[in-house]
């Protein structure tokens, strides 16, 4: 906590602010109930994921609204653009602007990433949460120069959510099989949109992954009092079986070749939400603790 | 009263001198950086340079820097290849691969394409992925497939390296070494690989070059069935377009679909210029086609028969028909486009 608190203050080099940063550490006794804990569950249908290789017994099946069974492998996601609301309606953003202070890859296989806590969040009552399924297409760059070390988690070797060929970062990778001949099923999802339309030299017209999710908090997260925890639920049933579109997979749209193009839009607005109709996808919240 | 004013004034000012002249004594410490802006021309017919030629001028120690980044075999995580080892000089800065060979034998998805020109060019890439070249170095520097390294480690290593920091001073006025200044100088490198002295331009220019009879109805039929794609200066009118050529086996490839997204653009791919085409062989997106030959074999006996082929072949029965003597003519013809000069022969 100390060390964090002095190297933030360290890139605008305000002598008065580590000053302050010293004093405000000395009652460091105290304990902190200004964080916020996220705690990501990924489920199908409400229960845990377990990952497993094609004829692994241990993973958890679903079945798809067109009956096709299936299972992950791998399951990784990318969130950044936290920003908690206040009661009152005010926006308390969190390190929106730094994928490394503000950003995380949700990695199913990794327990560690599960939780995301978020620090010296203003006291009060907040009954909403809003986040990014994905990188925001300004941050979207792999600027490893602004953001060593966000890029070295997400471009790790067993990670793999480097996007080189767009510069981006992918924004979901999930691996797995489906039917019962175990046939190999693969998403990736990315944004290759880059520029705007108004200029025309760098504008390249491509597709936006990047979804905002919104979620009303069933009962208030008291930051202050409390160090309170949300609980997000990711139902990844609504991959294949989403409120926007229903997806029957063929050797066509279950591996790279489509979904890194044409069929990527069905996937990303069912897990991800349409952006209009659809602000949660395949979000939910289970429970606020305090 | 009316004194103190100015007297006030005085003294902030010997205040405002004094803390100058201390700094004065730092100052003198920074050398002032000259650095000439490198003239380029637009050639004879060609198209206006594209908006970064402007915003990134090539300038004489940009350039050196560029050329020397382009050349380094830093910029790979192990140090065994460099730009310049898929972008050879003496074949256009393409190379003779089928598909790009990376770091320990890795390889790529694509054929390398020539970078010749880049200053002209509006779209990078066999689907246009880039738009602005500034932002293309990146993209071989990390691609585990190409130098699977990354900025920060490449800038690492310049850094210990004084010849450098003395050449991103002069190229960026003093601002050391920095991931800008490495894609500024590399681009204004490719700006400078200007190819525009071949034979066919000596014709066209009236100077002094003429075609041999074969040529010169090599260029008639390439007129007729070529130029509505292969147009301009450039011999690209840069537009995607699905040609029907063999398809990439690669689940990665979609052509411009895979930036667009739209089925429309499956399997399209920027048309590519002819210049030097006779150094680039193989030919195609994945090079399918060893030799020019076999490229216009293919187009004569009918290409794939696709959802979205190009209206100038599906409207002629999904082919274009060629005599064999046409061939003859149109490889003479396209012989001329090469540039000796700019491929150091
Ligand atoms: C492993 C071989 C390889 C290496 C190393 C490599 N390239 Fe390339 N280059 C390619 C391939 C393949 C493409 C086409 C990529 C595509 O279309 O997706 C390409 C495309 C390009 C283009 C676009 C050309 C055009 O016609 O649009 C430029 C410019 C370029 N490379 C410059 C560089 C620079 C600068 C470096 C070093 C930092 C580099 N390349 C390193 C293989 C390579
Ligand atoms: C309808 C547009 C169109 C027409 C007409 C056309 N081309 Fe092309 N050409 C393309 C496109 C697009 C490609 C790249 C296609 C790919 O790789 O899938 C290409 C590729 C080529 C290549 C391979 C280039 C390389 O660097 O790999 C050659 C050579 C070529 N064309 C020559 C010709 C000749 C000669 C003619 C006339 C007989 C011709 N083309 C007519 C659009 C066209």
């Amino acid at each position: 906590m100390k060390t964090q608190t002095i190297k933030n203050m360290k890139k605008y080099l305000l002598l008065p602010a580590i000053a302050l940063a010293f004093v405000s550490c000395s009652d460091d006794d105290v304990p902190v109930a200004n964080d916020v804990t996220l705690e990501f569950n990924n489920t199908f249908k409400g229960q845990t994921i377990v990952l497993g290789d094609a004829t692994s017994a241990e993973a958890t099946t679903n079945t798809s609204v067109e009956d096709q069974v299936h299972h992950f492998s791998e399951l990784k996601y990318v969130i950044s653009n936290i920003i908690l609301v206040k009661e009152d309606g005010t926006e308390i953003p969190y390190n929106v602007n730094d994928l490394d202070e503000g950003a995380i890859v949700i990695d199913q296989s990794k327990e560690e990433t599960l939780e995301y806590v978020l620090n010296d969040i203003p006291t009060d009552d907040y009954t909403q949460i809003i986040f990014g399924l994905g990188v925001r297409s300004d941050l979207n760059t792999l600027d490893e120069v602004s953001n060593p070390e966000f890029y070295a988690e997400a471009g790790a070797n067993d990670t793999q959510m480097h996007w080189e060929w767009g510069t981006g970062y992918r924004f979901t990778k999930i691996e797995g099989f489906y039917d019962t001949d175990n046939k190999t099923l693969s998403f990736h999802s990315g944004s290759t949109v880059e520029g705007t339309v108004d200029d025309e030299s760098s504008y390249i017209p491509g597709f936006d992954a990047y979804r905002e999710i919104t979620l009303d908090l069933p009962s208030m997260a008291k930051v202050g009092e409390h160090s309170p925890k949300i609980v997000i639920e990711a139902d990844f049933d609504a991959l294949l079986s989403g409120k926007t579109n229903t997806i029957l997979l063929d050797d066509k749209n279950a591996t790279p070749s489509v979904h890194t193009s044409v069929s990527m839009s069905k996937y990303v607005d069912n897990i991800g939400g349409d952006g209009t109709n659809d602000v949660t996808g395949m979000f939910s919240i289970s429970k606020v603790e305090n | 009263m009316k004194l103190l004013f100015p007297m006030k004034n005085l003294i902030r000012s010997l205040i405002l001198f004094a803390l100058f002249s201390a700094c004065s004594s730092e100052d003198t410490v920074l050398v002032s950086y000259e650095n000439p802006e490198l003239e380029l021309n637009v050639p004879f017919g060609f198209p206006d340079f594209n908006n970064s030629v402007y915003t990134n001028k090539p300038t004489k120690y940009g350039v050196a820097l560029g050329e020397k980044l382009f050349h380094d075999t830093k910029l790979s995580t192990d140090n065994s290849i460099s730009c310049a080892s898929c972008h050879i000089q003496e074949n256009a800065f393409a190379d003779h691969n089928a598909k790009g060979i990376g770091i320990e034998g890795r390889i790529g998805l694509r054929n390398t394409p020539p970078v010749q020109n880049m200053a002209f060019m509006k779209v990078f890439n066999w689907d246009g992925n880039i738009r602005v070249l500034e932002n293309q170095p990146l993209v071989p520097i990390i691609t585990h497939f190409e130098m699977d390294s990354s900025i920060l480690e490449v800038m690492g290593k310049l850094e210990e390296d004084p010849e450098y920091i003395e050449l991103f001073n002069k190229a960026f006025n003093g601002e050391g070494i920095t991931a800008d200044g490495i894609y500024k100088s590399i681009a204004q490198f490719e700006y400078t690989l200007i190819s525009a002295n071949s034979k066919y331009d000596q014709v066209i220019r009236e100077a002094g070059g003429t075609f041999t009879e074969t040529e010169a109805l090599g260029y008639q039929v390439f007129q007729d069935k070529c130029i509505s794609c292969h147009s301009s200066e450039l011999f690209t009118d840069q537009s995607f377009r699905n040609i029907g050529f063999p398809l990439n086996p690669d689940h990665e490839e979609a052509g411009r679909a895979r930036v667009t997204g739209l089925a429309e653009d499956f399997m399209r791919f920027r048309v590519p210029s002819l210049r030097n085409i006779a150094h680039t062989a193989p030919y195609g997106s994945f090079g399918q086609f060893e030799t020019l030959r076999a490229v216009l074999d293919y187009f004569d006996n009918g290409v794939l028969d696709v959802e979205n082929l190009d209206p100038i072949l599906k409207e002629n029965n999904n082919r274009i028909p060629l005599s064999e003597a046409e061939k003859d003519q149109l490889i003479a013809f396209m012989q001329t486009l090469s540039d000796s000069e700019f491929i150091g022969k």
